[in-house]
């Protein structure tokens, strides 16, 4: 028992390893034989790896948000939570980036996009922002790293961390430019879909991004937390946890009030195709977890929890709140992936589509969404563990000279994460 | 904390602003003299309509077509597709009219096609006259376009396609090569025929060797295939007198495909 609780953090590890290794070989059969030992067909050419891709950047979104305020608005007392969330934001990206090679049939085109522009295709924007705004992100994480003991004897990548670091302010602006257009595109490339008229609404790219950015920073205080009660320390104090979760709690309101108006006002008349795909959700097959997950749990009594959490000053109270937003927008982009395809391509004459699908994910891909979850979460258990920014909260922040801590320093406080 | 947004100065920002746009204009210098030229959607794109040259259009009689399924099989033996992933299939109707009737549904060739504006990559574009055509080359396999088309026509390339085709010699022989593994393709009206009829002075509609597969196999000739500007075509003067619809004409995609109601 003891070397379990001693191990725990490797034992952890070797769980994780044994995931990536299944996903690995899932990779292998989808490059080797392609995308046919996948459950994707022609008639729902989008499933699980496209929830992955819009969840990881989702749930990022935080980094955005957390350093605009950070660095734009002044609000300085957020850096500790901000760096978090860059953090969680470069793995959320390089989890897209992933997602999406697995996804389409030809990765070793990938480098198309940024050759041949459309500048017309929703998809083209998502592609050269998302590129482009990982570019940020690492340039936001490099200082971080370059901070790391072993590489301290290295004095020009410090002194080039220091500069990177110097242009944190202009770093923010580009990622609050890039990734206003781009969590919005995300949500236009389904809302110009005209020939699914489930998808085609122009609400799409406002509902994306105002639902991103209230589930990313919950989700970046809900890691947080994990990390603290794991690791026994401190990252962020608890009144700035309480103050961006009760502005997150906003956030999700404001995104109810538009979703409520959205799906009244936007429902008027029989739109074939769109009335359907409401009546599944909300009565039919997908009407349970629209319902529990998507608005009771993961928006009323979230958006809830997050704001009485700030009065009450009850971090359990946050931890439960985030976990339900961030468990909200998974669903939500689940429903609009899968409702897109599940709906007949209404005819005139309205003739049976033959390409109406059911759809469940294969072993497949579900062996490679949890892989890319685990080295996701593997390389956030590791950055957790090791970096330096995330070491616990001091009475001053130590000016960059100070460094290097002794190694052993690092290890001692936790026994996992 | 205050070092890190109070140490850009002026000097640096604007240094910051003048790298920016040196690596803009390069970027686009590098694209108009590269990457435009050989664009196929480049110019091609602003001119879905072909003005100067022919309408090319598809006429299917919903009257006399009989589902037969021929044009299906000489679809499949001339442009080689995987059995499961037609370009060109049959839809059976038994709601709409008094009777039962077919509905053969090749590409549209829309004139506003919502797969062309979608394509991260311009792999799909329009040709010069007009039809909706697929770079294989260049797709990246994303998919976009089968979500965006209103018709469902497109066909992805699952897996390498290593079948002998059920439909070679019965109903016609290969003509074009087949599509590599992972990327997306659809009808082309059958237009290496029409480009052939181009050099050998054909006529497409008329000539079997310059017309759609589909139209020079269907025994009933339901499908008609031509240039709605030239009169005397098949196709115009199949619809001439009929009412014509196009699928979901409320998208205002424009499809080239016209379907002739039942008597």
């Amino acid at each position: 028992m003891n070397f379990v609780r001693q191990n725990l953090f490797w034992i952890w590890v070797g769980f994780l390893g044994i995931v990536i290794l299944v996903g690995l070989y899932a990779t292998f059969l989808i490059l080797t034989q392609g995308l046919v030992v996948t459950n994707l067909t022609d008639g729902s050419p989008w499933g699980l790896w496209i929830v992955l891709d819009l969840s990881c950047i989702g749930l990022s979104a935080g980094a955005f948000s957390l350093s605009a305020m950070t660095y734009l608005i002044g609000r300085e007392q957020y850096q500790p939570l901000a760096r978090i969330a860059v953090f969680i934001g470069i793995l959320g990206y390089s989890g897209a980036l992933m997602a999406l090679a697995l996804d389409i049939g030809r990765p070793d085109r990938f480098w198309h996009g940024w050759v041949y522009w459309n500048v017309h295709s929703m998809l083209w924007e998502v592609t050269m922002c998302i590129t482009l705004y990982f570019s940020v992100l690492v340039l936001e994480v490099f200082p971080m790293v370059a901070e790391l003991p072993f590489l301290a004897k290295y004095k020009w990548l410090h002194n080039l961390a220091h500069r990177v670091h110097r242009f944190a302010p202009v770093l923010a602006i580009i990622g609050l430019c890039l990734s206003l257009l781009h969590q919005s595109s995300l949500g236009g490339t389904y809302g110009v879909v005209i020939g699914r008229a489930f998808l085609f609404r122009a609400t799409m790219p406002l509902l994306f991004i105002v639902s991103a950015v209230a589930a990313g920073m919950s989700f970046t205080i809900h890691m947080t937390l994990i990390v603290q009660w794991l690791g026994n320390r401190t990252l962020v104090p608890k009144a700035i946890l309480l103050e961006v979760g009760q502005i997150a709690g906003l956030v999700l309101l404001v995104y109810l009030y538009m979703r409520f108006w959205d799906t009244t006002a936007g429902n008027y008349g029989y739109v074939p195709g769109k009335t359907e795909a409401f009546t599944d959700l909300s009565e039919g097959p997908f009407a349970v977890t629209f319902w529990a997950w998507e608005i009771v749990l993961g928006g009323v009594v979230a958006g809830f929890l997050l704001i009485r959490a700030y009065f009450r000053q009850n971090l359990t109270m946050l931890f439960i709140g985030c976990g339900l937003v961030l468990a909200g927008l998974v669903a939500n982009r689940w429903h609009t992936t899968l409702l897109a395809f599940t709906q007949p391509l209404s005819e005139n004459p309205p003739l049976t589509s033959p390409l109406v699908s059911e759809y469940t994910p294969a072993w497949t891909e579900w062996a490679t969404t949890f892989a890319v979850l685990s080295i996701l979460t593997l390389a956030f258990s590791l950055g957790m563990r090791y970096l330096p920014a995330f070491k616990g909260i001091e009475p001053h922040p130590l000016p960059p000279e100070v460094l290097p801590f002794p190694t052993s320093e690092l290890k001692s406080p936790s026994s996992i994460g | 904390m205050s070092e890190f947004t109070r140490e850009l100065d002026r000097r640096e920002f604007l240094k910051l602003l003048l790298g920016l746009g040196v690596a803009l204009a390069g970027g686009e210098w590098v694209r108009r003299n590269f990457v435009a030229h050989d664009d196929p959607a480049g110019e091609a794109a602003h001119s879905e309509v072909s003005p100067g040259g022919p309408y090319w259009a598809m006429v299917i009689d919903l009257q006399t077509c009989i589902g037969c399924e021929r044009c299906a099989y000489a679809c499949q033996a001339t442009n080689d597709t995987a059995s499961g992933h037609l370009w060109n299939i049959i839809l059976r109707d038994e709601k709409t009219f008094d009777k039962p009737v077919y509905l053969p549904r090749p590409c549209m060739h829309c004139e506003h096609a919502p797969c062309v504006e979608v394509c991260p990559v311009n792999a799909t574009y329009h040709r010069e006259d007009g039809l909706v055509a697929m770079d294989y080359d260049r797709c990246i396999g994303c998919r976009y376009c089968m979500v965006a088309c209103p018709y469902g026509v497109r066909v992805f390339n699952w897996e390498k396609n290593e079948d002998p085709n059920p439909q070679v010699p019965t109903w016609g022989v290969t003509e074009v090569t087949r599509r590599p593994r992972g990327v997306v393709e659809k009808c082309t009206f059958c237009a290496h025929r029409l480009d052939a009829a181009k050099e050998r002075g054909l006529t497409p509609g008329y000539d079997p060797a310059a017309t759609p597969a589909c139209c020079v196999i269907c025994p009933t000739e339901a499908r008609r295939f031509g240039d709605l500007r030239d009169p005397n075509s098949p196709a115009s003067r199949a619809i001439r007198g009929r009412q014509a619809i196009v699928l979901r004409s409320e998208l205002g995609t424009n499809p080239r495909v016209f379907y002739l109601l039942p008597l």
